[in-house]
């Protein structure tokens, strides 16, 4: 985890979240699969621009969004791509979304 | 005083609330899909007038995924034909969660209809940092704002309060409508105003709906003629012709321009949501991870449901816990139970003896003590197992951990074809088959849903507990063997019906009923303590079901059994033993002999496994009756020992180990219960698939007991 603390400033790798290392943090950029499931990834609020914590996750994704926490079958989490974000430090925390 | 409907997320209290409003005792626990249908109840208002509540499944939108949402969305809109559209609407939000609860608090606010939104779970907002300015909240939305601990009863008096309100205020315009999608929107809403002589707010709710569902897909419709069939499906308007030309004109022309509208309608509704919570929520302490005005964890501590789930949905731990607590309720039953089994074997026992002595020989004392007491007590003596069982159910579905089931069972799931959200229902059925049926309304695809319905009988359900207890006990007697021996047997039994459930859950999804399944996004709840007054209520709910049915369906089916059992009588001379094997039920178990004599199953067995159509626990009490008619001798004898000395014509032991193994495997698979068959053919809406159901499943129970019969037989048990 060698990215910089500045998200904004240096393009960090993104990747779907199935792929997303546990115990970091992403930004949602874009979905993909069918419009249900798109509307209703985006209906419960984690959508393009969200942020999401990937709690655990071989096969089925535990993650954290807000409050929420979520379970997305292996299939679901492949449709979902992430920007990787730095681990929050609380002197700096990431920027206000939406 | 007006009707109101109880709307908001899933697993966010309505319930609870509910509950507490009407002092009525709807089923409640930690996990998202509880009530899959709508309940009415009645409150009252501060002066004493009747309110309607109508308690709805729920809802993360309007534009319903699942049948269980379309319940929601149809009550809502007025298209139940059941249910008069209700009034004013009671928003239910999880106050730590409260940007994402919004979403659909916001649709709510576009009905038209007078809100009054609730902040549940306030103590739980105040843990998380969170501090949330209601009075504001109640000036920018123009509405009725009321704090509350639903669990705790705080905030009720406040709350009815506000509902006793004779007039309320319309909700403030929230949000604006997004340019792309005006015109269309305008255009739609004209076209339900003139066409269908909706009000005008109302119109625009609707149509923003049409907007979103036409991106949503054939689920939704699909889903809704699922559960619509209160109305026989006549629930839509039959005018879609205007609005469709006008929907797929639209649809047309954003498609050429490139315009994901459900999409910006969403994004639209959230930016007006997020810059609500930036006004109204203040997040206290560290922790804020940016999601907006509302997030919490993430960064800072890890809380202890993090600390929970990295232990229960660890891939190896995961699996042993789940294991390990299965083995614990068995050992548990086994166990605990013995004493107050004794107790009520004792006493029914007492109590038969007590009857035979007071009344004169004769039909009517036969029909007294071999009919009703010997039927129903057989069965009644089950009742310490019942609620150690439902106890555990209970603790499970209070804490948290069913959807850590879910989330554990996934993987599995996902290599029979269907996913974690199916593992719910079928988890249901190990308590009763027909809660486990109704709860695959929370499955989004229609094949899926069907998969679930079709396999939820196979998991052992309690109605199955006293049949395999029984055999259990005729096939290990005595102290001789283990509690572990027979705890081991049980868990075979259940890893049965579960292997069978999935293996025919592959099957159906290989053949039948084809098609990938679709992509699971399953809300976790936090962890909670177990609320152990309403595993209690629970238990009680359950025992007095358990304790009915023994008063009722099996009281009637043991009477109606002895008659049948004593009819036509033997001849004078033929010994009483003779009796039963000529009487109605004795020709009946004769006609099925041979076609269960393969299985190792006699005629009096076969009696049993007729009178159980009705429901699996008749063919104990089945099993008391039929051997104390043909007891020569007129005492009331425990059912164990009876069944140890039933013998073949030929002097053989009838109930030997391989028997009672392969009538507990016949129970296993055997599609038993009227009950069930009737949700399954209301669930479907055809008859198609319950005969189905019961082909499958009994012709399944018969194949295997042969292969296991005769394979025993041949191995020399």
């Amino acid at each position: 985890m060698a990215d910089s603390p500045n998200p904004p400033a240096i393009p960090a790798p993104h990747l779907p979240l199935c792929q997303l290392p546990a115990g970091t943090r992403g930004r949602v950029l874009a979905l993909a699969g069918d419009a249900p499931f798109c509307q209703r990834v985006r209906e419960m609020g984690f959508g393009e621009d969200a942020v999401i914590t990937k709690l655990s996750g071989r096969g089925t994704t535990l993650c954290q969004v807000g409050e929420t926490r979520l379970a997305l079958s292996h299939e679901a989490a492949r449709r979902i791509q992430v920007q990787v974000l730095a681990p929050p430090a609380p002197s700096a925390p990431s920027p206000g979304l939406s | 005083m007006p009707t109101y409907a109880i709307v908001g997320n899933p697993n966010c209290g309505k319930s609870t609330l509910f509950n507490a409003l009407t002092g009525l005792r709807q089923k409640i626990g930690n996990y998202p899909g509880v009530t899959v249908e709508k309940k009415v109840g009645t409150s009252w208002s501060q002066h004493g007038q009747p309110i309607t509540l109508i308690d709805l499944p729920g809802s993360y939108s309007l534009a319903a995924r699942s049948p269980d949402e379309a319940v929601t969305r149809d009550v809502l809109l007025g298209r139940r034909a059941d249910t008069p559209a209700p009034e004013r609407v009671l928003c239910i939000v999880d106050a730590a969660n409260l940007e994402r609860n919004l979403y659909l608090v916001h649709q709510m606010l576009d009905l038209g209809r007078p809100v009054i939104l609730v902040l549940n779970m306030m103590d739980v907002a105040r843990e998380a940092g969170l501090r949330i300015d209601v009075s504001r909240l109640e000036h920018e939305l123009g509405i009725p704002v009321i704090p509350c601990e639903a669990v705790n009863g705080k905030g009720l008096v406040e709350l009815r309060l506000a509902m006793s309100r004779a007039s309320l205020p319309l909700p403030r315009r929230a949000w604006d409508i997004p340019a792309e999608i005006a015109p269309a929107v305008a255009e739609l809403q004209a076209a339900l105003m003139e066409d269908e002589g909706k009000p005008p707010l109302l119109a625009r709710a609707e149509a923003l709906l049409l907007l979103t569902e036409n991106a949503a897909g054939g689920g939704a419709s699909e889903a809704g003629a699922g559960a619509n069939r209160a109305d026989g499906g006549s629930g839509r308007p039959s005018r879609p012709s205007r609005r469709a030309e006008i929907l797929a004109q639209w649809h047309q022309r954003w498609l050429a321009a490139g315009t994901d509208w459900a999409a910006v309608l969403v994004a639209s509704r959230y930016d007006a949501i997020s810059r609500l919570c930036a006004q109204v929520v203040e997040q206290r302490g560290g922790g804020a991870d940016g999601a907006g005005g509302a997030g919490g964890a993430g960064g800072g501590q890890p809380s202890r449901s993090d600390r929970i789930d990295a232990v229960v949905t660890h891939p190896l731990w995961g699996w042993l816990i789940l294991g390990g607590l299965m083995t614990l309720i068995f050992f548990s039953i086994f166990t605990f139970a013995e004493y107050p089994m004794d107790w009520i074997d004792g006493g029914v026992a007492r109590f038969s003896d007590w009857v035979q002595a007071r009344l004169p020989e004769g039909d009517l004392r036969d029909l007294i003590t071999d009919g009703a007491i010997a039927g129903v007590g057989g069965v009644v003596v089950f009742l310490p197992q019942i609620l150690i069982l439902f106890f555990f159910i209970g603790l499970l579905e209070s804490t948290g951990y069913m959807a850590r089931a879910a989330f554990i069972m996934d993987r599995l799931m996902s290599r029979v074809g269907l996913n974690g959200k199916s593992f719910i229902p079928l988890l249901s059925s190990y308590a009763c088959a027909i809660p486990g049926i109704m709860a695959a309304r929370t499955i989004e695809n229609h094949k899926d849903r069907l998969v679930t319905i079709l396999v939820a009988p196979l998991m052992s359900c309690s109605a199955r507990l006293p049949v395999y207890l029984l055999m259990i006990a005729a096939l290990l007697p005595g102290e001789a063997v283990s509690v572990a021996g027979k705890v081991g047997l049980m868990l075979l039994m259940y890893a049965l019906g579960t292997g069978g459930a999935f293996g025919f859950a592959w099957l159906f999804k290989k053949t039948l009923l084809k098609g990938e399944p679709p992509l699971m996004i399953m809300e976790l709840p936090p962890y909670r303590l177990p609320a152990l007054k309403d595993v209690a209520r629970q238990m009680l709910d359950r025992a007095g079901l358990f304790l009915k049915r023994a008063g009722t369906i099996i009281l009637a089916i043991s009477i109606v059994l002895w008659f049948l059992a004593s009819y036509p009588r033997a001849p004078e001379g033929v010994e009483e033993s003779g009796q039963l094997a000529q009487s109605f039920a004795g020709q009946a178990g004769h006609l099925i002999e041979p076609v269960i004599e393969p299985l190792g199953f006699d005629w009096q067995i076969g009696i049993g496994l007729i009178t159980s159509f009705a429901a699996r626990e008749v063919f104990v009490s089945t099993m008391g009756v039929v051997f104390n008619v043909d007891d020569p001798e007129e005492n009331t004898t425990p059912l164990r020992e009876a069944l140890a000395a039933a013998t073949w014509p030929d002097g053989r032991p009838l109930f030997t180990p391989l028997v009672c193994l392969s009538l507990m495997i016949f129970y296993v698979f055997a599609m038993q219960c009227v009950a069930t068959v009737a949700v399954v053919r209301r669930e479907t809406n055809s008859w198609r698939w319950p005969l189905f159901q019961i082909a499958y499943m009994t012709g399944t129970a018969w194949l295997v007991c042969f292969a296991v019969y005769q394979v025993g037989r041949a191995l020399g048990f």
